[in-house]
């Protein structure tokens, strides 16, 4: 619905009142000329779309700004928050990065390209590693049909190495982009702060008939590609109160509890997740792309209820618990109890997911995915494990999650029985693996055959056994 | 050109970043796509209704609903059609709107036209659509069977087949006689930009701004659908965001039908579609069945060769035919092969109509050839590498429609090829890797190439241009030639400015326009450059001559001595003390015509399509790929690892371009072996229909060392200034990557026979690892 906004588009401060529901996307390009920003596939794919969006950060203690498919952004999320496009970025001519990808001919029918400047940008903005590999990976979120990426390579790799020794901390980084025209300085200078939002409620208005809860909006967007005028989303994920991360109680009933506006780029950040499943963060990259998971929320993953949504596996299998509000007062449930069939969930009319929580205690962790395409791809079949070790060498508190396998994201109970208590071994897992393949009952559709399905759980659970017991076992004991 | 990772290969490319305004106008957002123009303040938005399954009949649309969502709401059936109800040009079998019958599932029922995009399309999915449903035909063989053929089949063949198919013991030469089938999947073309045009009524006719490659061929299109002669329709096109064939002729619909609600209203109409309609509106590459049949001596070497094509052409003609053409003449790929019969066959199905992309039927036909490779070298033990050396083609050969082949290097490129990649090294580079690993197996395969260049229809092989000097001494080129990031304009731009001599920085390449460059050609087949490039050289020329004999009387010195370089007049070479814009401006004053009209057809070309004999190329271009794949034994994924590609450009008109375009067309070729997956269910509708479903390659499928060496010393004398065509043939290096795949999984499956179902995805390739195929 119509509703007072104030943000700042490519630095200038803009005053409207706006279509809260509208795409950013649709918004830049119709109402403001800006058609750099463009429209390749409106479900978040292509990264044609990509523009900066400025918002404060995790902590709270200032900003930080991160790509965003415009396609996928409610105009209603900028109040008392910055945008930045390809125009805003150009404003005083070809900037750095522009010139890195004119240089390598990195532009053909340049379609994409803005969106590739974008993310290139953010690259060197962001916190974070800043070697070929991570130039190279900023750019995951973005299709390119002409040039085979190869050329946008080599101008992210020189990139990398030109502007290798930024400095770390956000004010003197920005300060040294700005003097090296990455960020034109006169938007630079606005780029440490934000607007006053117009909005008294920045979580949106209150729960109305039709205010569907959106997390990022990075699912909800993808099924309603032009939400009809009048309708008024409650944000969760813009509602500072509901984002954050904290320990709660100590020892062994610790527990970790993530707000409803965490996204999955903290949640992979997290210190504390990190401590909580070792190694969980080489698993980021598989799911979604840059740009989608700095704005994709954990609870809007377990909400969509998608069979092989990633997060909800690695969640499940982590022994998450949810917290959800609603018209009958907050309630207290497993993750696995949430999803009553396919598409359906525990919730009711308006509620949330308010707060998810994770035992802290530390568990080996592994996640493992089947799709067509390594990034940024839905799954076929995906599954995660966890486990303890005790003190004799047994597997103990076993936990399978499996998605894609079923109506709704799963735990393969029997395949955890099998391995519960027992010491690892090539036999205990085959055990588990054929538990798995019988206990599963896939459909067959684009993705993959129900008998692919079956096929290759079999195979990931056994990958899960080579992660976390390496040495013990061979691919071929395992396969046999 | 060397590895991507050595940046300092740059400075071996002769390059200023000055030359291409386009490149920082694309980077920095201002370039205009169609939908980026500001739109008129009556311009109305428009939607397509598509059908609702794969066939039926006794088509009924009920648009009330639509019309209460808004009552300002028009909703055009074909009977508002005022010309033809028929975009097919080869064979009338294409309605623009469906009447009575519909034949695929998102065949354009009834155009929706509204006020914003937003009503229009709402409005499209109020509109309700039924009929009697009719049995749907997806399977190419099954048409085939029924009958369903959409002309003839057509057969081309060599030498004495029957002899060379006799075994030893039949007292032939044949020692192996190996045959399969190899399947092939479609591609869609994934053009960022989705398909589009906006008509605007312009002095009692129309003017079209088209997401065409053939601006030309959208005018002739929308005249007969109106019903009004050419003159009245004028049709541009801006640059494109990619198009790759798919906006060759399937452009033109969504041009007929802007048009078609501009004449009815009057008023402008914008038609973009969406990209889920584009993804089940539109054709893509066709799936192929093919069988194979290949003949081999003691020696290995290649007797004969049977292919028959089953072309799955979907529910009208569009190219097919032209495309079946290219298959058979890619037949026999890079080898020389004595009796050859190639045959086919287009069997019209109940899927949209296939249509052109990179390769246009050659892929199929290569990808075909290279599995009887595989399994010849599977069947006679004799490595696939040294099969492909004693079978290549070489200077003088006859292809197996009659063509001498000459200055060929396919041998060439081939040994460079290996010269850089030892068979032995390259086989211990990968048994190494392989016994030293349990969950990881690689595989290589190396594929040479022999691509012919033309149109394989011969009028389409000519072109014009429109050159004009300005009197200040800046130039505007118009030719044919549609830009849509394959740097046509780049190229022409260089051909331009070497011919007059000038800088490049004054010439400036127009957009593509109907009325500027009439009777033109689709921006296609890879000959954007040769045409369009000779067309813009003839005309360059005759204003050259023209100046440099007003120079002679100015500068009183004879013509044949005078030339035009670096901006100046040249006598001997030197500065003959007249500059460019003074020779201008003096031969304007003194009333000398500074534009000229340019043409070119491609000659030497010939076919006999009775004998199925002839010439039908200008040349070929040569080369050769490796490409090594891993795979994980595992979870049954693969990815490559690295690629080393030996490449015949010619002389390159702009190296930097080339260069682009041989790693996109590379990514496009390994995207279709191994990756992109186009699904259609049994009702014949489109299951991959969103690009969360549809994967094609991303940075990351792409993040391997690729290698490009250009062949040196490889001047070509029948293309403009020794340039080679290069859009379509570096595509097929990437069918390499399937039978690297392949190779791993056989190392992992140690005695198992290959299979040749393209793309070989991870389901293909567990099945197989799990006993399958």
């Amino acid at each position: 619905m119509l509703k007072s906004l104030r943000f700042r588009l490519n630095g200038k401060l803009v005053e409207i009142e706006g279509r809260e529901e509208q795409p950013v996307l649709d918004w830049l390009r119709d109402d403001t000329g800006l058609t750099g920003t463009r429209e390749g596939c409106r479900e978040g794919d292509c990264g044609a779309c990509l523009a900066l969006l400025g918002r404060r950060n995790l902590e709270g203690t200032g900003i930080e700004w991160v790509p965003a498919a415009t396609c996928l952004l409610a105009l209603g999320e900028l109040d008392g928050r910055a945008l930045i496009t390809v125009e805003g970025l150009a404003v005083e001519g070809p900037t750095p990065v522009m010139r890195a990808l004119h240089v390598e001919n990195a532009s053909q029918c340049g379609f994409c390209s803005p969106g590739v400047a974008v993310a290139l940008s953010h690259f060197l903005l962001a916190e974070g590693p800043r070697d070929e590999a991570a130039a190279v990976a900023s750019v995951e979120g973005n299709l390119c049909r002409c040039t085979g990426y190869a050329s946008i390579s080599r101008a992210a790799r020189a990139l990398s190495s030109d502007f290798s020794g930024l400095p770390l901390d956000f004010p003197t980084r920005l300060a040294a982009l700005a003097a090296r025209g990455v960020f034109p300085p006169a938007l630079a200078a606005t780029m440490q702060d934000l607007p006053e939002p117009a909005s008294a409620d920045p979580g949106g208005s209150p729960p109305l008939g039709s205010s569907p809860p959106i997390g990022g909006g990075t699912d909800w967007y993808v099924r309603n590609t032009d939400p009809a005028p009048g309708l008024s989303p409650r944000f969760v994920g813009r509602d500072p109160e509901l984002r954050f991360i904290e320990t709660r109680g100590s020892g062994d009933g610790a527990t970790l509890a993530l707000g409803a506006g965490v996204t999955v780029a903290d949640f992979f950040a997290s210190e504390a997740v990190r401590a909580a499943a070792p190694g969980i963060e080489r698993f980021e990259a598989l799911v979604a792309s840059p740009h989608i998971r700095a704005r994709a929320t954990l609870a809007g993953n377990i909400a969509n209820a998608s069979p092989v949504a990633d997060l909800t596996a690695m969640l499940l299998a982590l022994d998450a618990r949810l917290v959800l509000s609603g018209a009958s007062g907050a309630r207290e449930l497993a993750l696995a109890d949430f999803f009553l069939g396919y598409k359906k969930t525990a919730l009711d009319g308006d509620g949330i997911i308010e707060t998810i929580l994770l035992p802290a205690a530390p568990r080996a962790f592994s996640f493992e995915k089947a799709a067509r395409r390594e990034r940024l791809d839905i799954a076929a079949v995906n599954t995660a494990l966890s486990l303890a070790v005790d003190s004799g060498g047994a597997m103990r508190g076993v936990i399978v999650s499996a998605g894609g396998v079923g109506p709704v994201p799963l735990l393969l109970r029997k395949a955890a029985a099998a391995l519960e208590g027992r010491k690892p071994s090539a036999h205990a897992f085959r055990e588990a693996m054929e538990a798995a393949r019988a206990e599963v009952a896939p459909i067959s559709d684009v993705r993959g055959s129900a008998e692919f399905r079956k096929r290759v759980l079999g195979r990931l659970l056994a990958a899960h056994a080579l992660r976390l017991f390496p040495g013990g076992f061979s691919v071929e004991e395992l396969l046999a | 050109m060397k590895d991507r990772s050595d940046r300092s290969a740059l400075a071996a490319v002769r390059f200023d970043s000055g030359d291409r305004p386009e490149s920082l106008r694309n980077l920095t957002g201002a370039t205009k796509y169609l939908d980026d123009l500001p739109e008129a303040a009556n311009l109305l938005h428009a939607a397509v209704v598509p059908s609702p399954s794969g066939h039926g009949r006794r088509l009924r649309v009920d648009a009330s609903k639509a019309r209460e969502l808004d009552p300002s709401v028009l909703v055009l059936l074909a009977d508002s059609i005022p010309g033809e109800n028929q975009m097919g040009t080869a064979v009338d079998d294409e309605p623009l709107l469906a009447e009575g019958e519909w034949h695929y599932a998102g065949q354009p029922v009834a155009l929706v036209l509204a006020s914003s995009k937003r009503l229009a399309r709402a409005a499209a999915a109020l509109v309700r659509v039924t009929g009697e449903e009719l049995p749907v035909v997806t399977d190419p063989r099954e048409a085939f069977a029924k009958g369903q053929l959409i002309l003839k089949p057509r057969v081309q063949s060599s030498g004495d087949l029957a002899a060379a198919f006799r075994t030893e013991e039949q007292g032939g030469a044949a020692r192996w006689i190996v045959e399969g089938r190899a399947e092939s999947g479609g591609q869609e073309h994934v053009y960022l930009e989705t398909q589009g045009a906006i008509a605007e009524p312009v002095d009692g006719g129309l003017r079209l701004i088209s997401g065409t490659q053939a601006p030309s061929g959208v005018q002739k299109a929308v005249a007969r659908v109106l019903g009004i002669p050419m003159r009245e329709l004028e049709v541009e096109a801006m640059r494109l965001g990619g198009a790759f064939g798919g906006k060759e002729d399937q452009a033109a619909p969504w041009a007929a039908l802007a048009a078609l609600g501009a004449w009815v209203t009057g008023r402008p109409v914008k038609l973009v579609l969406s990209r889920r309609d584009d993804l089940r509106m539109t054709g893509k590459r066709h799936p192929y069945s093919t069988d194979f049949r290949l003949a081999l001596d003691a020696e290995g070497k290649f007797l004969g060769l049977e292919l028959d094509f089953y072309q799955n052409a979907g529910a009208a003609c569009d190219l097919s035919p032209a495309i079946i053409a290219r298959s058979l003449y890619h037949a026999a790929g890079a080898y020389r092969i004595p009796a050859v019969r190639a045959a086919g066959y287009m069997c019209r199905t109940n899927l949209p109509p296939f249509t052109a992309f990179r390769g246009f039927g050659a892929p199929q036909a290569i990808w075909a050839m290279e599995a009887a490779v595989s399994k010849a070298a599977e069947a006679t033990g004799i490595p696939a590498l040294e099969l492909q050396r004693r079978n290549l083609l070489r200077e003088g050969d006859l292809t197996h429609y009659g063509m001498k082949m000459e200055d060929c290097r396919a041998g060439r490129a081939f040994e460079l090829l290996l010269s850089r990649n030892p068979a032995a090294r390259l086989k211990a580079e990968i048994d190494d890797f392989n016994a030293a690993h349990g969950d990881r197996k690689r595989g290589s395969w190396v594929i040479p190439l022999a691509f012919g260049v033309s149109f394989t229809k011969l009028m389409m092989n000519q072109g014009g241009a429109l050159v004009h000097v300005f009197n200040d001494g800046s130039v505007s080129v118009s030719t044919g030639a549609v830009e849509m990031g394959q740097g046509v304009g780049r190229k022409v731009l260089v051909v331009a400015a070497r011919t007059l001599g000038v800088p490049e920085n004054l010439v400036r390449i127009e957009r593509t326009r109907t009325a500027t460059v009439a009777n033109t050609m689709p921006t296609a087949a890879s000959t954007g450059s040769d045409i369009n490039g000779a067309a813009a050289l003839a005309a360059c020329e005759e204003i050259r001559k023209r100046l440099l004999a007003f120079a002679a009387t100015v500068l009183g010195a004879p013509e044949d001595e005078l030339s035009l370089g670096n901006g100046l007049v040249l006598r001997g070479g030197r500065d003959a003390g007249l500059a460019w814009k003074d020779l201008v401006a003096k031969a304007h004053e003194a009333r000398v015509d500074l534009s000229a009209h340019g043409f070119y057809a491609t000659p030497g070309l010939f076919y006999d399509m009775k004998a199925e004999r002839g010439s039908p190329f200008a040349y070929h271009v040569y080369g050769a790929a490796l490409v090594v794949a891993e795979l994980d034994t595992l979870r049954g994924s693969s990815r490559i690892v690295r690629a080393d590609l030996v490449h015949d450009g010619g002389v390159p008109i702009d190296a930097l371009v080339d260069r682009g375009q041989i790693e996109g067309a590379f990514a496009q070729g390994l995207g279709w072996a191994i990756l992109e997956d186009l699904v259609y269910g049994k009702d014949g509708k489109l299951l991959s229909d969103t690009l969360s479903t549809y994967k094609l390659p991303d940075m990351k499928f792409m993040d391997f060392p690729i290698d490009i060496e250009l062949l040196d010393d490889a001047a070509n004398a029948k293309a403009v200034l020794g340039s080679k065509a290069v859009g379509e043939p570096p595509f097929q290096y990437g069918i390499a990557g399937y039978f690297a795949v392949l190779e791993a999984l056989k190392a992992a499956r140690p005695g198992a026979g290959g299979f040749f179902d393209l793309p070989l995805t991870q389901e293909k390739a567990l099945r197989f690892l799990d006993g399958g195929n």
